[in-house]
């Protein structure tokens, strides 16, 4: 009995852990992940008494050993968390198929626990949160069902679920309260994710990235925002490039690390008008950070967090591995001429030793005619609008001199190709010129935030000027005003628009309803992350100042003492007796009421004496008016006891008996009134 | 450490001191986490940790949401063991190198109201727990088995109770000892029986007499009205020698002794052992005995009551004389 309905707990693990596997299917290798399913497949087949064996322990050994080695081959492209994500989704599908004793089940139980917490490593949207709090509820019931198999499954249900609700309180106040600390060690960070920009861009990388609506990051502005065309939101500068692509220069890599090793910050002068604004970024696991030029990180905080390097980037002091949030002020009109020229125009002339020979013939010609760089810098633009360049999100593939391919053969490509070529002409040209990646535009909602998706994802170049510095050349703005005005699906059509994502929300936003519908998600996914995700030291401390004003420690001491007390009377408060006690029966409540009425002229029922025999020994004892009605009463109560239960029925009878009450308690004052005279 | 058990088991005499019938309540429960407790907080820090580390507030969340759980279930499964009543059942004596049953009854304080929930593990003391029973579904009593080293009055062992509901983070465990009179008899010793004759004996008169009854053929005589018709010697009848009765007789033996003759103590057991099969033995043949045990005598009587008042006896040797009236 008990063998074949542990299997119930052992069944709901099972459950729980196929479907935590399965949530983590990215981070998660193809054959582990069908490892588990077989072990699933197992303990269903065991469930349902297909199969009366497990497999030997022998055979396991063997089978773990296999994986192991396989996981060893991989872990080097792995990297830490995603080997020990793999490790452990491995071990737990192995424990799942060795599932034997009490030991092996509190193991799994563990792992399991475990497995879910690190799932929001890779997964913190509303909905999977969810998904994960069920997930912790069925393996709660498993442990449940593990210790009382034999209980009805609703009794156990009902039971683990107001714990589970009562817990919620104490959660709360524990995280409301308990102070957030700080990092404690630098945690190994997972592979880029699938989406989002890299280090390194080919022209047509971007291409990729625009079918994705997935989101990148949401900014708060305080007051005003920013319009369509200052919508540049820089996240990486590139500055090498090699023919075909274009990178993150190492000779600026290294300038960064001498700064930050003698912590000297750049910090640009700014003026003018700005923008503030508090930036979520979702978890990349790369450090760079978005903003529009010129950024100057605000507050304490976001100054600890963000380190400003020389090309005028923001970068993170520590992997995006979570939800990251910083405060920022903008000066679009400030210009970007404050950085060492003589270093910035060394890795920005810089050109590939071979390649392209058309466009160096091509630049060689313009320079002859257009001796001014700005001249040249618009001949160049020109040339885009004037050749019918096409913009386009499906570029044919430019294997072989792709600057002279995209310039002078297909002429249709994406920002990056547009970029790509034209940073590379003005090198050609020797006027110091790079490739900013970054995202350009986002979806304004009614709470003053902008939404910026990664189909956002763009690239433009920069210039330098002896005059002003850096500027921004956008050659895609000249060839699809509309992409800056009005987004990518302005620029490329609807058909075109997220066309390997058909059923993303996204993509139907003519529907008024779905758009509704996705803007309402959005829009709850974006408190999600600023009151939960984003809950962090600042936030704590200023939730507490609210409430207690200073911050001084005789009143930390009385808060903490306080939240305590708070906590204890919550607990008091759930394991009050009445809670545990069935609630008195109603109809027995009235009869018992008139019972006291008899008990004031001394008239006690005996506990042996039943309502029947009570109400003759009334009878005998007291007068008509008292007796007749508590006889009626009796005779209710009694009839109403033993009759099979009708919920209407005895909302009937109540009434009637209270009635009765009514007339002996009248009865008895008027007995009591006529006994003294 | 022997030290410490027995100040351990010192200590436990003066907070659970014996009964026959215990209700569960504060002073009588122990709590403590569990194995598995203990690796749940583990699973909690972990994930302290990890959602300190990457700044990832759902897995701090979780990981408080763990915490309070853990919280809850103590009460849950101290307000949960506490609704239970033991008692032992009516219990046999036994004899020494077997085991004797020990019925235990779960009851609840509260009869009605929200019954105890999860399964519950009994054992004695020291001991791994030996049952466990569901109490969504059981039987009273429940019965636990424990092996009789030594002839005498058995010391109970405490019988450990625990449980883990609701969710196994926590133990609830109690150690009851339980008031009882259990005598263990010595262990029957296969042996010649030897019943001695009494000394103040008269001359050596054979005291051979014989008891109906149902064992033996005895004789053979008339039949007489009302004699049961199976009794009637049918082949005697057939042969034309008339109705003849077979009678049937118990052979019940003159009165002896049975003695316990001082000696070291081991020999001493031994012969305790053989007196304890002679008894048994005699008593299964229905003969007349009497039991002396220097320090005692018991009558000389036959029966099964006799047979217990000898062998509890032969289990109080050397008892006091008070225990041992007749």
């Amino acid at each position: 009995m008990i063998a074949s309905a542990q299997n119930h707990a052992y069944l709901l693990l099972t459950v729980t852990l196929l479907i935590v596997s399965f949530s983590l299917v990215e981070p998660v290798m193809a054959w582990i992940l069908i490892l588990v399913v077989c072990a699933c497949v197992m303990r269903v087949a065991l469930y349902l008494q297909l199969h009366k064996h497990a497999p030997s322990v022998r055979t396991l050994n063997l089978l773990a050993l296999l994986s192991g080695i396989v996981l060893a081959y991989y872990s080097v492209q792995l990297g830490i968390l995603l080997g020990m994500v793999n490790l452990l989704v491995m071990a737990c599908a192995l424990k799942l198929m060795l599932l034997r004793s009490q030991k092996d089940f509190y193991q799994l139980v563990t792992s399991c626990g475990f497995l879910i917490g690190c799932g929001f490593i890779f997964q913190q949207g509303i909905l999977f949160s969810a998904l994960y709090l069920c997930l912790i509820g069925l393996l709660l019931i498993s442990m449940a069902f593990n210790i009382s198999p034999n209980r009805p499954v609703a009794n156990l249900l009902k039971h683990t679920g107001t714990m589970g609700l009562q817990a919620i309180p104490i959660t709360l106040l524990l995280f409301l309260v308990l102070p957030q600390i700080g990092p404690l060690w630098q945690m190994p960070s997972g592979k880029r994710s699938e989406t989002g920009l890299s280090e390194k861009v080919t022209p047509g990388d971007i291409a990729k990235l625009s079918q994705s609506s997935e989101l990148a990051f949401r900014a708060t502005f305080k007051d005003s925002i920013p319009t369509a065309q200052q919508r540049y939101w820089r996240a990486l500068v590139l500055e090498q490039f090699d023919g075909a692509s274009w990178q993150v220069s190492e000779q600026r890599k290294a300038t960064r690390r001498q700064y930050w090793q003698f912590a000297k910050e750049f910090a640009p002068d700014v003026s003018g008008p700005y923008f503030t604004y508090d930036v979520i970024a979702q978890p990349t696991h790369q450090t760079w950070v978005y903003a529009i030029d010129v950024a100057i990180p605000q507050g304490v905080s976001s100054n600890q967090k963000i380190w400003q390097s020389q090309d005028y980037q923001l970068i993170s002091t520590s992997p995006l591995v979570s939800s990251f949030q910083y405060s920022v002020r903008s000066y679009p009109q400030s210009q970007l001429n404050q950085s060492l020229y003589s270093l910035d125009s060394r890795i920005n002339l810089q050109l590939p030793s071979l390649g392209n020979p058309k466009t160096q013939e091509w630049v060689k010609q313009l320079r002859q005619t257009f001796p001014k760089d700005e001249d040249l810098i618009a001949a160049v633009m020109d040339y885009f609008t004037e050749n019918q360049f096409v913009y386009t999100l499906q570029p044919e593939l430019m294997p072989n001199d792709p600057v002279d391919t995209f310039l002078f053969e297909q002429r249709a490509g994406f920002c990056s190709h547009y970029a790509s070529a034209m940073a590379y002409a003005l090198r050609l040209a020797g006027i110091p010129a790079r490739m900013v990646a970054g995202y350009q535009g986002g979806e304004l909602h009614p709470d003053n935030y902008l939404s910026v998706y990664q189909y956002d994802a763009h690239a433009w170049v920069e210039a330098w000027s002896d005059d002003t510095g850096w500027r921004r050349y956008d050659p895609t703005s000249t060839v699809a005003p509309n992409r800056i005005e009005y987004g990518l699906r302005a620029a490329v059509g609807d058909e075109n628009f997220l066309l390997d994502s058909p059923f993303s929300l996204a993509r139907f936003s003519t529907v008024p309803w779905l758009n509704k519908l996705r803007l309402a998600l959005a829009n709850m996914d974006y408190q999600w992350t600023k009151w939960v995700l984003g809950f962090d030291r600042n936030k704590q401390q200023d939730l507490i100042k609210a409430l207690i004003g200073k911050l001084t420690p005789q009143r930390l001491a009385l808060f903490g003492l306080g939240v305590f007390t708070v906590i204890c009377l919550l607990l008091v408060l759930f394991y009050l007796p009445i809670w545990r006690n069935p609630k008195r029966d109603k109809l027995a409540q009235v009869y018992h009421q008139a019972e006291k009425q008899f008990a004031q002229i001394g008239l006690s029922r005996n506990e042996r004496l039943g309502p029947v025999e009570f109400a003759q020994q009334v009878k005998h004892s007291t007068h008509q008016a008292l007796h007749q009605p508590f006889d009626r009463l009796t005779r209710l109560f009694v009839a109403s006891k033993y009759a099979p239960a009708n919920n209407h029925h005895e909302k009937h009878t109540l009434a009637k008996m209270k009635q009765e009450l009514q007339e002996i308690k009248k009865a008895l004052k008027h007995h009591q009134h006529a006994q003294p005279s | 450490m022997i030290n410490f058990q027995t100040r351990a088991s010192r200590w436990l005499d003066k907070r659970i001191p014996e009964a026959r019938r215990f209700s569960l309540n504060l002073n009588n429960v122990f709590i403590f986490p569990s194995r598995f407790g203990l690796l749940f907080l583990f699973l909690c820090l972990g994930l302290f940790l990890l959602g300190t580390n990457y700044q990832n507030n759902l897995m701090i969340l979780l990981c408080y949401f763990l915490v309070s759980l853990f919280l809850l279930n103590l009460f849950t499964a101290y307000l949960n063991f506490a609704k239970l009543t033991f008692q032992l059942g009516k219990t046999q004596n036994g004899f020494a190198k077997s085991t004797i049953q020990l019925p235990i009854w779960i009851e609840h304080h509260v009869k009605g109201a929200n019954n105890a929930h999860g399964k519950l593990h009994l054992g004695f003391w020291r001991k791994p727990p030996a049952t466990t029973v569901d109490l969504d579904a059981y039987a009273n009593p429940v019965y636990l088995t424990l092996p009789c080293a030594k002839r005498g009055k058995l010391s109970l062992p405490r019988v450990t109770i625990s449980s883990y509901y609701p969710l196994g983070l926590f133990r609830c465990w109690t150690h009851l000892a339980f008031a009882s009179d259990i005598l263990i008899y010595p262990t029957p010793e296969p042996c010649h029986l030897k019943l001695e004759q009494k000394q103040t004996d008269e001359g050596n008169q054979s005291d051979h007499h014989t008891a109906p009854g149902h064992d033996d053929f005895d004789s053979l005589s008339a039949y007489r009205q009302g004699e049961p018709l199976h009794h009637v010697a049918w082949k005697q009848f057939a042969k034309g020698q008339g109705m003849i009765t077979k009678h049937f007789a118990d052979n019940v033996q003159s009165s002896g002794w049975l003695k316990l003759k001082p000696s070291s103590t081991e020999h001493t057991e031994r012969q305790l052992s053989e007196l304890c099969f002679n008894i048994i033995e005699l008593t299964r043949t229905g003969q007349i005995f009497g039991l002396d045990l220097v320090v005692t005598k018991i009558a000389p009587n036959s029966g099964v009551a006799h047979q217990q008042i000898c062998l509890e006896a032969l289990a109080r040797y050397p008892g006091s004389k008070e225990a041992t009236k007749t």
